[in-house]
């Protein structure tokens, strides 16, 4: 079974500072997105359970700088191979352009059998990319899994919706997102860090998959993107100790946030 | 027991230069680094000596982020109530080759990690060495993890506590008298800004250092750097000097005063504060420069206690490259030979003892017993400024003749047995 795992380099978004109500993007260190790791966790833990399998990390991005920690971190993981399609022409990309930039490069790796996604990246979180890649290449999708087992037609999912558990079968190949839920990423060891840089790995711009950069350009524009102010409420509770508290209490009463 | 070329421990400026020379030797390296990223736990004042290492890697440092190079360099002395300011505006400074540059470390680390990662050496973040592996005396390679693993050569670069190494017998337990506690807030400020409070040209930077009421007559002193755009202002202070005070003060408040002061207020006035740390610094000079090599093993940086507090100049990052650099071309030969014991890597110690490393360390070898004398740090700043406090006074009362004021400020503040004895110890340094 080959097992193809879409995987995002996000900010580190704990070290994004605000600045005259501005996220401050300059020099924030990258970070592997969260459910990814689950991705590929899931993927080499049913490439273990079936056998004869290789897991490929695909990932796309504007440099090569960018993905490089990310790459060796799910290689070190365990990941056979890695795909990185690297283009400059992606800086200004959106989740359109990457679905379709994903769909061209799981096109030309071929055979796949089952393409894992996480739910939504640690960033933008919009949850767009599984489901587009999907619909572009006409293959049958599951989202939110929370256990793939090999078998029935092909693959079965257990769906974790909020207040029941769905289970879905479908024929191969199909996309599927995880929730980060379906498993406990492994960490890598140090020797499998060092061995990791010598996996497999290809770099292919938007040209070697037939694409021109006005495919992948965005079709939205960032008006404004500023951080929500927050005004205090400037309330200043006076007098004893008992006299402040019922002055507290009355405050959080009438705003709502206790006594519901 | 898998095993690599060579390890090294700590992602820190000397770990890299190390492993950067070993990675373009097309050599396996494998940097262990505890941060989130190489830099995310180095501290440093400001400001890199380029000079004494321009020509070791010379292709690095046209593309290194540097601040601002620095072509204006202050002292103050502060006394009590009134202090000096001696200010140096060299044109030589001001010219390219610059021999000074301001860094911050979170970019500086980072960039060079990354030029490491482009030779194909390996720096492996987020994780901790948890020990040093002996076999006898040799250094046979490191647990971290829970894993073993073995190299020819480790090389250790952990930084200035050495803990691992010390736990092992690689050198002695750090103690409160060989070092200084650094601690530094990053305070942001336009760089218009910046280039109008300290008379910069664009792109220049300023290095001010101060000395006396600041530390409050603790052996140590204020610092201030400007970067592109944010200063770097701390205070470095012995450890010693701060238990032995009788009159206990926390460190924190010596910067919180510092900044408080009517001549620096203005100076930082605006800033928002970015980054705080702190540090320890190794203050011991080559008296506690321990063994640099052994079987198996070399120490670089401050980890071997490389650093040098000579008052008005303040180095250590240099003294860490250049290390690593030498360690990596010890190891590089020691590997072709096919010998990395004691004698196949005891090249490591000439080619320091050769380079400006550990000749400025034994040039400067006094100078940590004289700034164990407060009254460089109590009364000098004091009688500097207090005479000069003096010639500026015009009071309602008729002035002194303008020399018996000289003659008599120097007798009484300068011209006396004790001073005279520490003038002269000072010609040691
Ligand atoms: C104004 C603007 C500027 C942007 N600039 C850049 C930029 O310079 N560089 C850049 O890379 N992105 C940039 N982006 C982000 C990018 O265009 C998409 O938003 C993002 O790649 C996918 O959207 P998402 O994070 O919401 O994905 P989601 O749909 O929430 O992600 C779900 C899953 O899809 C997969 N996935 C998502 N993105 C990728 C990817 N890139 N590679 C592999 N798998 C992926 C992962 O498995 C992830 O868990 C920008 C976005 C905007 C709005
Ligand atoms: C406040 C202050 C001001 C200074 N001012 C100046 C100045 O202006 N100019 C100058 O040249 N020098 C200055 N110095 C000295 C200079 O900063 C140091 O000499 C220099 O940082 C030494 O570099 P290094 O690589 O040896 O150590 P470090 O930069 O400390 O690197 C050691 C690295 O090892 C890592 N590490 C430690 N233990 C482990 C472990 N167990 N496992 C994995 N990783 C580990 C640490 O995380 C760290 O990244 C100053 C120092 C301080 C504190």
């Amino acid at each position: 079974m080959d097992i193809v795992v879409s995987v995002k380099t996000n900010l580190d978004l704990q070290m994004i500072r605000i600045k005259n109500r501005e996220p401050v993007l300059e020099a924030i260190p990258y970070k592997t997105g969260d459910l990814d790791k689950n991705a590929v966790e899931a993927a080499l833990q049913l490439r273990d359970a079936v056998g004869e399998s290789k897991v490929i990390v695909l990932t796309v991005a504007e440099s090569n700088r960018k993905v490089r920690e990310t790459i060796k971190e799910v290689l070190a993981m365990g990941a056979d191979e890695a795909v990185l399609i690297v283009d400059p022409a992606l800086e200004s990309t959106d989740q359109a352009g990457v679905a379709r930039t994903l769909a061209a490069a799981l096109q030309k790796i071929g055979s796949y059998d089952l393409v894992l996604f996480g739910e939504g990246s640690s960033d933008d979180y919009s949850g767009q990319v599984g489901p587009r890649v999907a619909e572009l290449l006409g293959v049958p999708q599951i989202g939110y899994a929370r256990q793939i087992t090999a078998g029935g037609a092909g693959v079965l999912v257990e769906r974790s919706m909020d207040e029941y558990i769905e289970t879905l079968e479908a024929p191969l190949p199909a996309v599927l997102t995880v929730v980060s839920e379906i498993n406990e990423p492994r960490i890598p060891s140090l020797m499998n860090i060092m061995k990791a840089g010598k996996k497999p790995t290809e770099e292919w711009s938007l040209a070697d998959l037939g694409l021109d950069p006005a495919a992948v350009a965005s079709s939205c524009e960032t008006l404004s993107n500023l951080a929500e102010e927050q005004d205090r409420k400037h309330i200043m509770l006076e007098g004893g100790a008992a006299e402040q508290a019922a002055g507290l209490v009355n405050a959080l009463l009438k705003e709502g946030i206790v006594g519901r | 027991m898998e095993k690599v070329d060579c390890i090294i421990v700590g992602g820190g400026l000397a770990g890299l230069s190390a492993a950067y020379g070993l990675a373009s030797e097309g050599l396996e390296v494998m940097v262990v680094e505890r941060g989130d990223y190489s830099g995310a736990k180095n501290v440093t004042g400001g400001r890199l000596y380029l000079s004494p290492i321009r020509d070791i890697y010379p292709e690095l440092w046209e593309s290194a982020p540097f601040e601002r190079p620095v072509t204006r360099e202050l002292v103050t002395l502060m006394g009590d109530g009134a202090s000096t300011t001696i200010e140096l505006a060299s044109d030589r400074f001001a010219t390219a080759p610059h021999q000074s540059y301001t860094v911050l470390r979170a970019r500086l680390d980072q960039w060079l990690a990354d030029q490491v990662m482009e030779k194909g050496g390996m720096v492996i973040t987020k994780n901790r060495v948890d020990e040093i592996l002996m076999e006898g005396d040799k250094v046979i390679g490191i647990r971290a993890g829970g894993d073993d693993i073995g190299a020819d050569v480790t090389i250790i670069a952990e930084g200035v506590l050495g803990l691992l190494s010390s736990k092992v017998g690689l050198r002695e337990q750090p103690t409160a008298r060989d070092h200084a506690l650094g601690y530094k807030e990053i305070l942001e400020l336009p760089s218009s800004v910046i280039q109008d409070r300290w008379h910069l040209n664009e792109g220049e930077g300023a290095a001010h250092l101060f000395m006396g009421e600041v530390t409050k007559g603790m052996m140590g002193g204020g610092f201030l750097y400007t970067n592109k755009d944010s200063i770097s202002l701390g205070i470095v202070v012995g450890m010693e000097a701060m238990r032995e005070r009788t009159e206990k003060v926390e460190s924190h408040t010596l910067l919180d005063a510092f900044k408080e002061l009517p001549h620096i207020r203005p100076l930082v006035e605006g800033g928002t504060l970015v980054e705080y740390s702190a540090h320890a610094i190794p203050e011991g000079g080559i008296a506690k420069v321990p063994k640099l090599f052994g079987d198996g093993y070399l120490m670089v940086g401050d980890a071997a206690g490389l650093a040098l507090n000579a008052l008005l100049t303040v180095r250590g990052m240099d003294f860490a490259i250049a290390s690593g650099f030498y360690a990596a071309r010890a190891v590089a030969d020691a590997k072709n030979r096919g010998d990395c014991s004691a004698a196949g890597l005891a090249q490591y110690e000439q080619s320091l003892r050769s380079s400006f490393v550990l000749k400025d360390l034994e040039t400067a070898k006094e100078i940590p017993h004289i700034m164990e004398n407060p009254r460089l740090f109590t009364h000098y700043p004091q009688a500097v400024s207090g005479l000069l406090e003096k010639l500026y006074t015009i009071g309602p009362h008729p002035s002194q003749k303008l020399s018996s004021t000289v003659i008599g400020g120097v007798r009484k503040d300068f011209m006396n047995a004790r001073t005279l004895k520490e003038l002269l110890a000072m010609r040691k340094i």
